[in-house]
């Protein structure tokens, strides 16, 4: 035998005051939460070093309470960003919980800063969000390597990668420790509190197929593989209650060649308003021009997912080339849009009639607007295209192939105000606490707001660092 | 989908043509996953310069690759670096690019093998010093050499007399100033010149300053990843900064002393307390300290993000000047001593190879980098012009 595996690791010794699970964004606030209020904590990260941070790693920016500065356009008060929450999806499962999110959201952006974070002013690619939205200088692994940074000086916290939580050991309504595998070991570890800061479930394709059926098998997973909610899985087994909707998800339109997992924010698609998007038998399904882009990226990754074979083509033609990012992979290219449904696999006649029927629903006169709602719209089609509707005619044409991705589910375990985790019987356990992902399904019930991901994890690691100091301290 | 792979049939001929073509499709393919991020457009001025374009050719990517001030915070900041499948490294292939500008634009494109690498050098320093002697022998005669100061402390005339002396020093000087003009002039071309709507002066006076602070070498604000990718630091820029004034003190020795002699009509030696061998002075200790410094932290960077050749080329030139500063120290030190003359035709034969050879060193990286500030500065005014 190995004699390294006879030497057991000094973090699995103590018993600790804290253990945080999970050293994305919310694990990270709530270790160093923790440890501001004077517990020594033990942070368990599942991936390995160049891996960690979970889907923080491709994040951007947060959404937050705030006054005009100068990382920011505009003011953005309690009220407003209350009513952008209420008009997404469902609107928030928990109104309380979700009331004090938005509140306590205000102080969270200098609480990052007092922890090492940097900002930067809204730039080109962030401007559409520049007065909701503050963006972290250099984007979410930036950010991570910044708290790991501080948690490193910290001489109370002790950070283990590659430690995957197995089991947590219960006596009555209190934790007294984790089953940590480890190298191949398992370990014990011993601690007076634990928060559960690990991700949803989006990675496990196994338990996304309960709710969807096979069509999972063409979803694209934009993050982490290793959120596949075994302590999400482990806290129900220990009879936690459930918040959020088990068919939870966000998911965007993304291009049919990303990765299976972790191709980020990069394989996203752009191309939707300037063009006509068809399914596999080639007709549309839904209003390309609903909304300027960034209100409808969102959407289309359910729109997607619902269509025969989970897969989409959108298609363009030269008069709008260069209006949009181009896909990292390239578009197919053709002198007709024949030619392009060839090379993408589609029926040529059904492709060429549902461009034909478009192009002659036009609406003449309409005056075309890339940056605003302009008056360019089809008429008599189902569905109409609304806005920046242009006969698709002007050769070269263009096309792509597009995915289901999805960034995360909702669906987790409940909290109590004092981000306590709540069984099926209502009461709290005593000493294990949560956030972000894994209870984000306390606050949104469906649909997503840009960054209010992070806010989430800010929010309620930083309660439920506090929250188990108190306890374990 | 047709992406063109195949070389340009002229291409092939030339193996640089051949290894840049390489090098700009791997930066095309790392960018344009970089332009559909966008993340690290508050980190330097690379990512902007890139998002303002949807297409990238020869001369775009030598272009954002003498940007690149290689602070390498791009790198920490990717969730894409290796061992991710899009194996992002900005820092690298960027590097690897601008090393191909650094002999692109030279004639000859590549220095003959006598005067490459460290046999190269001291094939140069023995012949420009034999050379360096040879002046003086003829000039001044052998004893010039051995005997001691005319009173008190040497004047560099009693070894060698000003017109061969200014000579000496002027003819690589003009050398160097025609090899480096025409390659300016070209890497110009190469990268767009002056764009449509842009004006002169103040991004001239922009760009002056950006390579004076390094503004683009702080990583945003977070400072400068190097020599670890993972802990920023300010010291590479510091040193730098350290070493460029030490290099410019040592003008300002220079053409302080040819004011007051040519001018003001006093010859050397001048006294401790006065311009030239006060700034002199100064200006070797600044450039001493700057290329011990870099070499230090150079030996501890990152391999991940670094180019072999290029640190190769780095260690050149750090050498180099602290061989021409600590010579030029030591001629102040020993100027009223025997061992004067000597250590004297050590450093001119040292000024002389190192003025020659200046445009095949490491030290074009400055032309280019400032040209790419200019040119970077002339874009952004002339997008705002457009918006306007």
């Amino acid at each position: 035998m190995d004699e390294t595996r006879l030497r057991v690791p000094e973090w699995t010794k103590p018993l600790w005051d804290v253990v945080v699970v999970g050293g994305g964004n919310a694990g990270l606030v709530a270790a160093l939460s923790a440890n501001d209020a004077g517990a020594a904590v033990l942070l368990l990260e599942r991936a390995p070093h160049h891996m960690r941070g979970g889907n923080t790693r491709h994040t951007r920016n947060i959404r937050c309470v705030h006054r005009k500065d100068e990382f920011y356009t505009g003011d953005y008060l309690f009220d407003e960003l209350w009513r952008d929450l209420c008009n997404v999806g469902d609107g928030p499962s928990d109104e309380e919980l979700a009331r004090f999110t938005v509140a306590d959201s205000e102080t969270i952006p200098a609480w990052m800063s007092a922890h090492g974070v940097r900002w930067q002013p809204p730039l080109r690619g962030t401007l559409h969000l520049g007065r909701t939205n503050r963006f972290f200088l250099g984007g979410g692994k930036a950010l991570l390597n910044t708290y790991y940074r501080e948690v490193e000086r910290r001489r109370n916290i002790t950070v283990v990668y590659e430690a995957m939580v197995s089991e947590f050991i219960f006596d009555g309504d209190t934790c007294t420790g984790v089953v940590v595998r480890h190298g191949d070991v398992d370990y014990q570890v011993r601690t007076k509190a634990v928060v559960a800061t690990s991700g949803g479930f989006e990675a496990n394709i196994e338990w996304l197929r309960r709710y969807w059926g096979d069509g999972v098998d063409n979803y694209v997973i934009r993050g982490t593989p290793y959120n596949d909610g075994l302590v999400l899985a482990r806290l129900y087994d220990a009879g936690a209650a459930t918040a959020g909707q088990e068919k939870g998800f966000h998911a965007v339109a993304l291009d049919a060649r990303s990765p299976r997992f972790d191709g980020g924010i990069a394989t996203r698609l752009d191309s939707v308003p300037f063009g006509i998007v068809v399914n596999r038998d080639g007709e549309r399904f839904y209003d390309e021009g609903e909304d300027v882009w960034p209100k409808r990226y969102a959407i289309w990754g359910r729109k997607i997912a619902e269509q025969p074979d989970q897969i989409a083509y959108c298609l363009w033609d030269s008069k709008v080339q260069g209006l949009f990012l181009p896909p990292m992979f390239g578009a197919t290219t053709g002198d007709t849009i024949g030619d392009v449904a060839t090379q993408l696999g589609l029926d040529v006649t059904r492709v060429e009639k549902t461009v034909a029927e478009f192009n002659a629903a036009i609406v003449p006169g309409g005056s075309f607007d890339p940056t605003d709602l302009d008056t360019c719209r089809t008429t008599g089609l189902r569905p109409d295209k609304t806005h920046w509707a242009q006969p698709l005619d002007t050769p070269p044409f263009f096309g792509i192939p597009m995915r289901p991705g999805i960034t995360f589910t909702y669906m987790g375990v409940k909290v109590d105000r004092h981000a306590r985790v709540v069984r099926v019987d209502g009461s709290p356990f005593r000493n294990v606490f949560a956030g972000g992902e894994i209870m984000s399904g306390n606050i949104l019930s469906s649909g997503y707001l840009a960054g209010f991901g992070l806010t989430i994890g800010s929010v309620w690691g930083r309660l439920a660092g506090t929250e188990a100091a108190r306890y374990g301290h | 989908m047709a992406t063109d792979t195949t070389l340009p049939a002229a291409a092939t001929e030339d193996r640089h043509e051949t290894s840049l073509h390489a090098l700009v499709r791997e930066a095309e393919r790392q960018l344009i996953i970089c332009n559909a991020c966008r993340y690290c457009e508050g980190l330097c001025a690379v990512f902007p310069a890139l998002e303002r374009r949807t297409v990238l050719g020869t001369g775009d990517v030598l272009q954002l690759a003498n940007l690149c001030h290689d602070c390498r915070a791009c790198y920490d900041a990717c969730m894409y670096a290796p061992p991710h499948e899009f194996a992002i490294n900005p820092p690298a292939i960027l590097s690897a690019a601008r090393l191909q500008s650094y002999q692109r634009y030279l004639w000859p494109r590549r220095v003959p093998r006598l005067f490459r690498g460290r046999i190269g050098v001291f094939t140069g320093m023995v012949l420009a010093t034999i050379f360096c002697i040879a002046i003086a022998w003829v000039t001044s005669g052998p004893e010039a050499l051995f005997r001691g100061p005319a009173n008190g402390a040497y004047s560099p005339y009693e070894v060698i007399p000003y017109e061969p002396f200014f000579l000496m020093g002027l003819l690589p000087a003009v050398f160097a100033a025609v090899i480096t003009y025409l390659a300016g002039r070209a890497y110009w071309r190469e990268i767009g010149g002056r764009p449509a709507g842009a004006g002169r002066v103040v991004p001239l006076l922009k760009a002056i300053w950006h390579s004076m602070a390094l503004t683009n070498q702080r990583g945003g604000g977070a400072d400068c990843h190097y020599p670890r990718d993972d802990k920023p630091s300010p010291a590479r820029r510091r040193l730098h900064i350290t070493l460029v004034a030490g290099y410019g003190l040592c003008v300002v020795s220079t053409l302080s002393a040819a004011f007051l002699q040519d001018i003001l009509h006093i010859d050397p030696p001048y006294p401790v307390l006065s311009v030239p061998v006060l700034s002199g002075t100064l200006g070797g200790i600044g450039i001493t300290i700057g290329c011990i410094g870099l070499v230090m932290l150079k030996k501890d960077s990152s391999e991940a993000t670094s180019v072999a050749e290029m640190n190769i080329k780095d260690y050149g030139l750090l050498s180099a000047l602290f061989f021409l500063a600590t010579t030029g120290l030591f001629t102040l030190m020993v100027r009223a001593t025997a061992a004067y003359p000597l250590v004297l035709v050590i450093h001119m034969a040292s000024v002389m190879l190192f003025t020659a050879m200046a445009p095949y060193s490491k030290l074009i990286h400055a032309v280019f980098r400032f040209q790419a500030l200019v040119r970077d500065e002339m874009e952004a005014a002339a997008e705002q012009a457009r918006r306007r």
